[in-house]
């Protein structure tokens, strides 16, 4: 029997500055939960959301910073040859933020 | 061989100094208080000497590496270590993995024992024997399930069954259909309670709690009532005048009908703020029923974290390309943080309800898995040495009980074989190993459990 995983995981983020924090995950699956922190439209971060419901990312780099909120949403365990799963992938959870550096 | 008091051991007042379990072989199904008071009479069994009274055990089928969860080894070359890196707890000198940051903060309340072994196969089947009856195999005689020992020792507290599995039995692992999840030798009246649903289903329903179609309420008091005439009948021509029969067919129409029990398995009366924080998910819902059951008067609940190691994410590390493809990214993504999530919203809630003062939470798996990373990155069964743990009731939280060696290939000091854990919780729960006996080879009777508690879990 697989794992059931219901309801769809949601949550609200606001930016203070360089600071975003999170609200409760409604319908939280728990599985990982990330802040997904891209420059200039590339990914440069994903660190784990669960302990603190608080993050400011620490370069300073100039750009345009975009965060949101991501959770795994796990369809099968099956992965293609060089190890990346196939179906199984981290989705969006909340609205997105932005600033300029 | 289900019987007390019936072996002739002589003592000076005339009632037998053991307590033997056997089931009898008329059949007998089951004893409940009865049998507890001869056994309390008997001295086997000091209920008030008890600081444990209910027990929940999560079995982590698959079995997660000890290097990458709970027994790192931070310095060890590059093909032991693994992929992940340790963390801080609570408790200074030990560190976990550093994706179960929610346990880290409370390693106060866990006694980590990182020193099990045991010499035989390295089979899930194994392993799920040896944890959850304390007896390798013998297909001469199943030794019952650990819930099943409690329920044949305590007998129910409530309408509820004593030994219940969440979300059901465990399936195919590979070799064998010998899980060590039977009642065995002790009879049907101890089969565990298998819920056989899925509690994160949004129609979730328990097809055991509900009266079978073309049944009226009618026909089954009728029934009822024929069946107490009939108990009523055999107790006058049974010889045994105390024993007080508590079958199966009664303990299974109590169930049907009361509002208590259906209640205990609704989790729509749970708050979704609640449901959200133990995860919308098989395990973490299965987490927050056994709390449910547990205030309900269940005495052991077993929460499987899943029912097979084929064809889906779980612990089983293989990295094999097909059906064990399991790898560290289902660590990560997937099964640290579940199982972080589910645990913690568990100890938590138990210990705001005031329920974790004597509940034991014991999180069990099969094995460990080997040191050195296999060529595809992934990690292979290894029962030479592993961590499991506990916490609640008066298991004493922040340590670490034994060791392994530098590359976690064996225990390095205190070596701490699967029967020891059972009989830690068994002593905890005042069920007195010594005089407490079990049908061994040729009917001869043996020890519950051939080991001793270990005494360091207690305060």
């Amino acid at each position: 029997m697989e794992q059931r995983y219901e309801g769809n995981p949601r949550a609200e983020i606001r930016l203070d500055g360089r600071r975003v924090t999170r609200g409760d995950v409604t319908h939280d699956w728990g599985l990982r939960l990330q802040w997904e922190v891209r420059r200039n439209g590339q990914v440069i971060a994903t660190p784990n959301a669960r302990l603190d419901s608080s993050y400011q990312h620490p370069d300073t780099v100039p750009g345009r910073y975009e965060i949101v909120l991501q959770m795994w949403k796990y369809i099968d365990y099956r992965k293609r040859p060089d190890g990346e799963f196939i179906a199984s992938r981290f989705i969006d959870i909340s609205n997105k933020v932005s600033y300029t550096i | 061989m289900l019987n007390v008091g019936k072996v002739n051991v002589p003592v000076c007042h005339g009632v037998t100094r053991r307590g033997f379990l056997q089931v009898g072989a008329t059949g007998l199904t089951g004893l409940s208080l009865p049998n507890l008071l001869n056994l309390e009479r008997a001295g086997a069994v000091e209920p008030a000497r008890a600081r444990i009274r209910n027990c929940i055990t999560i079995f982590l089928v698959g079995s997660p590496g000890h290097l990458d969860t709970w027994d790192m080894k931070p310095d060890a070359p590059a093909e032991v270590r693994g992929k992940f890196r340790p963390i801080r707890t609570s408790v200074p000198g030990i560190q976990i993995c550093e994706h179960f940051p929610l346990m880290a903060r409370m390693m106060h309340k866990v006694a980590l024992i990182r020193s099990l072994h045991y010499r035989t196969g390295a089979t899930h089947e194994n392993g799920q024997r040896w944890m959850m009856t304390a007896h390798d195999f013998n297909a001469d005689s199943v030794k019952p399930h650990s819930g099943s020992v409690i329920s044949r020792v305590f007998g129910p507290r409530s309408e509820l069954p004593p030994n219940v599995i969440l979300p059901g039995p465990i399936g195919n692992t590979g070799a064998g259909p010998l899980h060590g999840q039977t009642s065995g030798y002790l009879g049907s009246a101890h089969e565990p309670f298998f819920l056989n649903a899925d509690p994160a289903q949004a129609n979730f329903r328990v097809a055991d709690l509900e009266v079978p179609s073309g049944q009226s309420g009618t026909r089954l008091d009728a029934r009822h009532r024929l069946l107490a005439q009939i108990d009523d009948l055999q107790r006058r021509t049974d010889s045994r005048t105390t024993q007080m029969h508590d079958s199966a067919y009664h303990r299974a129409f109590r169930l049907l009908t009361s509002a208590r029990a259906r209640a205990a398995f609704d989790l729509s009366r749970e708050p979704d703020r609640l449901r959200d924080r133990y995860g919308r998910n098989t395990f973490g819902q299965s987490c927050l029923l056994a709390r449910r059951l547990i205030e309900g008067g269940v005495r052991y609940v077993t929460v499987n974290h899943f029912d097979t190691v084929f064809n889906l994410s779980c612990w089983d590390m293989h990295a094999d390309g097909g059906g064990l493809n399991n790898t560290y990214l289902d660590y990560e993504r997937h099964l640290c943080p579940q199982f972080d999530w589910g645990f913690t919203a568990l100890i938590e809630d138990l210990e705001q309800k005031g329920l974790l003062q004597d509940t034991v939470v014991a999180v069990l798996s099969e094995f460990g898995r080997t040191p050195r990373l296999n060529a595809r990155g992934g990690r292979d069964h290894y029962p030479d040495a592993w961590t499991n743990f506990l916490c609640g009731a008066n298991i004493r939280g922040g340590q670490a009980i034994g060791s392994t060696d530098r590359i976690g290939s064996r225990p390095h000091n205190f070596p701490i074989e699967p029967p020891q854990v059972l009989a830690s919780i068994y002593h905890g729960m005042g069920i007195d190993l010594d005089n407490t006996m079990m049908p061994g080879p040729g009917d001869r009777p043996i020890r519950l459990v051939e080991a001793e508690p270990i005494r360091q879990l207690f305060a």
